[in-house]
């Protein structure tokens, strides 16, 4: 970590200087970061509003996501478990991707980008398998009531899985936060990969090899940890409590 | 005015020897297996909250946040490198958060759970609700009526036609 110049404190903030030691592309990664969370700070209180409001009614996540592929256990969290871990892995190694970065080894960044890129596709792939059994729902399904014109009153009808209209697990409220909150986020993880690969086709090419430094790795590597700390704050907010 | 960028190169600041790479190395995975084990506990309870009585808790929601701000605290220190920054970029990334976002918390949950109060709530026509626990009966199902208004028990239908049961009745 050596800083072989150190800026003068008086004359860091006159201008011309760079007092954040930072260069400008890094820079506004960060700051691009902060307007992001802003937004996902937005849509989860929103979230929170709601499900404060509807507090009685409100189905807890883990009588909703209790589907593991291959079997037809009850197992609640535990598919969300996994994708978080996969998650939380990528992340380690996009940050293994930048140390080596530092180092110059370009096999090694090859190696943990790739390792990134698997991981970022294989947590899209979760989230569609989520989607997919919140969708249809289970095999009983739930009561609503819908109006009918030849009766003239209410009857029941039977419905299952969840869109943006009927939910059978409670509120159609909870799919409507649900399909967007993590829907924004997977758009995200799914940005994450595509710009992984540009930048891993970059690192293959030799782009960086030949610019000095790694530093790009380092920008990308920030928004992939983004998508994990948001990540950290969905599971949390949406599955555990 | 000429810009003169006397900061070091990218090079200089970051870049480090096979020897302290070694060293950086151990501390990412102590952080990935400290992160691993938290997550871990948070499913382990998560999974146990129902037979526990937690549920709804103020001990079981704190202990969560306080879990996941330590997570988030790690992505954003060690793999985001935000602990080894200037002191005043800290501060641009983490004040936004600490005052603006802090208070949006707090008002839209004090706000929400002054909305969620009956007397602030739409009534339901009672025709209407009649209509659906007698429905929601011959399915096996039930709505119970609490002092909030209507809540569907989320427990499994009845193997047998006509045999009641609820699993998850206490949801």
């Amino acid at each position: 970590m050596g800083h072989a110049v150190q800026v003068d404190e008086k004359e860091a903030w006159s201008g011309g200087q760079s007092p954040f030691r930072m260069s400008y592309g890094k820079m506004m990664m960060w700051f691009f970061l902060v307007s992001d969370a802003l937004t996902f700070s937005g849509l989860l209180s929103a979230y929170g509003f709601v499900r404060h409001k509807y507090s009685d009614a409100w189905p807890a996540a883990e009588d909703v996501f209790t589907h593991f592929p291959g079997t037809h256990a009850h197992l609640p969290l535990f598919y969300v478990g996994l994708m978080t871990f996969i998650l939380i892995m990528s992340s380690v190694t996009m940050v293994l991707a930048v140390e080596a970065g530092h180092r110059k080894d370009k096999n090694k960044v090859i190696l943990w980008m790739l390792f990134t890129i698997i991981g970022g596709f294989m947590f899209v792939g979760s989230q569609a398998w989520e989607w997919y059994n919140f969708i249809v729902g289970t095999h009983e399904g739930a009561l609503r009531m819908v109006w009918d014109i030849d009766s003239g009153k209410y009857v029941s009808q039977v419905f299952h899985g969840a869109n943006m209209t009927v939910n059978e697990y409670g509120p159609a409220q909870f799919a409507n936060f649900f399909f967007f909150i993590t829907g924004f986020h997977g758009f995200h993880v799914f940005s994450g990969v595509v710009i992984n690969i540009v930048i891993f086709i970059n690192v293959l090419a030799g782009t960086y090899e030949r610019r000095g430094h790694y530093e790009m790795i380092e920008k990308v590597g920030l928004y992939w940890h983004f998508v994990d700390l948001v990540w950290v704050f969905v599971f949390t907010f949406f599955y555990l409590l | 005015m000429e810009f003169n960028d006397n900061y070091p190169s990218y090079e200089t600041m970051y870049n480090h020897t096979d020897e302290e790479g070694k060293g950086k190395r151990r501390k990412l995975w102590n952080v990935f297996w400290i992160m691993l084990a938290i997550t871990l506990v948070e499913l382990f309870v998560g999974f146990n909250a129902t037979k526990w009585g937690l549920t709804g808790g103020a001990f079981i929601k704190w202990g969560f946040i306080i879990l996941t701000l330590a997570k988030a605290g790690f992505i954003v220190i060690e793999f985001m490198h935000l602990g080894h920054e200037t002191k005043f970029f800290k501060y641009t990334i983490l004040l936004p958060y600490g005052i603006f976002i802090a208070y949006l918390i707090f008002i839209i949950l004090v706000e929400g759970t002054y909305c969620g109060y009956t007397e602030n709530k739409p009534k339901l026509n009672p025709i209407f609700m009649d209509q659906k626990i007698e429905n929601n009966a011959k399915h096996g199902r039930q709505y119970i009526n609490e002092t909030h208004g209507l809540k569907l028990s989320t427990g499994e239908a009845p193997k047998v036609q006509g045999e009641s049961h609820h699993k998850g009745a206490e949801h």
